[in-house]
């Protein structure tokens, strides 16, 4: 009883600033004011929207759609370390796990940087240190030339062993995918393991990963199909775990040559009717389901939010929404840049 | 018969000390998550500060009523 804050988290502590961030998050008709603006405007409103920060430490290097890109990043980067150093016991475990993904988007920086000679200085603009690793170990790995003394030194930092046959494939053929997907997979998979369900908020937590999972899957699936690759090079690249989408389901859709002919298999999926218009159309793409199936994830996480209050469920919701928010702000700003109507850009936002 | 109005004294002044105790007990635990939950919305925004404070004592109004009891048991009865 005594134990609980130590132990299993400090729910109350970590919610309550997590709610008090979440206040601040942009709003519908904040996007609404932001699709009539131009690149510099939109600057200038997301400063007065809480990057002003990383704006203002931004400003006098980069500019314009650059300038938005990167303090969003950064801005995202400090919030889910903050929220990660705020949190204890098994809440800090099930945070870090789930960051961990950004260690990796790093590490992927890291060595896709190095392999087409990038220095430093760029490499370190694409960075966003919202995991366990701080930017001191970044700047650590930043350091090292050799692609396998950084992948030998992230080994030891994360506590991951990369199997000898990935690093004989990357160092046959010289291609980094095989060290990527590995890596993706693996975070999927401890995550997962990270989850201890033995109360319903964590089965909720779980059950939205394995979520999460299906629609990466289904994603995979889909651009794979869409380059006319299926059947067994597809499932390589299928991350275990999923919900709705298990083995036997994954093997179904990814022999499937056609979306028409994925479309019985689609149809066992829990979340069908949300894509079902799009897949039943003649012209699917890709982006078209991918944006769906975040508008889904967002209201399942906006569901749970409030059904547990001092659980992991509405630091996880934040963490999503502020995730969505900068893709959003991105894709407000690379719109306009493009010259895309308001429309298609307002088609494109996760709202 | 001594013994027995001392005896009395003693039960009394148990219950007393139990019904001070045992509600202070409570609210601490009562305060514990609410103090957190301050404290973590005042990181947040300062200007919190007052309703927070307003917040995490007001389980200390269950002490108030333990020692009423106690003072009931220790002067009334």
């Amino acid at each position: 009883m005594f134990s609980r804050s130590g132990r299993t988290g400090n729910y109350a502590y970590t919610v309550s600033r997590v709610k008090a961030k979440k206040g601040l998050l942009l709003k519908d008709e904040d996007y609404n004011k932001m699709l009539q603006m131009a690149v510099p405007e939109v600057s200038r409103y997301i400063s007065e929207s809480g990057y002003q920060k990383e704006m203002s430490e931004l400003a006098g290097r980069i500019e314009g759609i650059d300038l938005v890109e990167h303090a969003t990043y950064a801005n995202m980067a400090k919030v889910f370390s903050s929220i990660l150093q705020a949190s204890q016991g098994e809440l800090h475990t099930m945070v870090a796990a789930y960051l961990e993904k950004w260690d990796i988007w790093n590490l992927k920086v890291i060595l896709r940087g190095k392999s087409y000679g990038l220095s430093v200085d760029e490499v370190r603009e694409d960075l966003v240190p919202a995991g366990s690793l701080k930017s001191e170990d970044l700047e650590k790995l930043m350091g090292i030339e050799n692609v396998d003394d950084i992948l030998a030194n992230y080994s030891k930092m994360v506590h991951v062993q990369i199997p000898q046959d990935v690093m004989n494939a990357y160092k046959a053929n010289g291609n980094l995918g095989e060290i990527e997907d590995y890596l993706d997979k693996f975070h999927w998979t401890r995550l997962l393991k990270s989850i201890n369900p033995s109360s319903r908020p964590t089965r909720m937590f779980q059950d939205y990963v394995r979520m999460e999972i299906d629609v990466i899957n289904l994603e995979t699936i889909l651009k794979l199909k869409a380059e006319g690759i299926y059947g067994e090079q597809v499932m390589k690249y299928i991350i275990p775990g999923g919900k709705d989408i298990t083995p036997k389901v994954a093997t179904q859709l990814a022999n499937a040559e056609t979306f028409a002919a994925a479309s019985s298999d689609l149809q066992q999926l829990e979340f069908y009717d949300i894509i079902k218009d799009i897949v039943e159309s003649d012209n699917v793409t890709v982006r078209e389901v991918v944006t769906e199936m975040k508008k889904y994830e967002i209201a399942e996480a906006n569901k749970f939010s409030h059904m547990y209050p001092l659980s992991v469920c509405p630091i996880l919701d934040y963490m999503i929404h502020k995730e969505i928010e900068v893709g959003n702000i991105r894709t407000i700003a690379r719109g306009i840049e493009s010259g895309l109507n308001t429309e298609t850009i307002k088609g494109l936002l996760v709202i | 018969m001594a013994m027995e109005g001392d005896v009395g004294a003693g039960l009394v002044a148990i219950g007393a000390g139990l019904a001070v105790g045992l509600a202070g007990i409570g609210s601490g635990m009562a305060e514990k998550d609410i103090g957190a939950a301050a404290v973590g919305a005042i990181t947040e925004d300062m200007s919190l500060f007052g309703k927070a404070l307003m917040f995490t004592v007001l389980p200390e109004t269950i002490v108030i009523f333990g020692l009423v009891i106690s003072i009931l048991c220790i002067f009334v009865m």
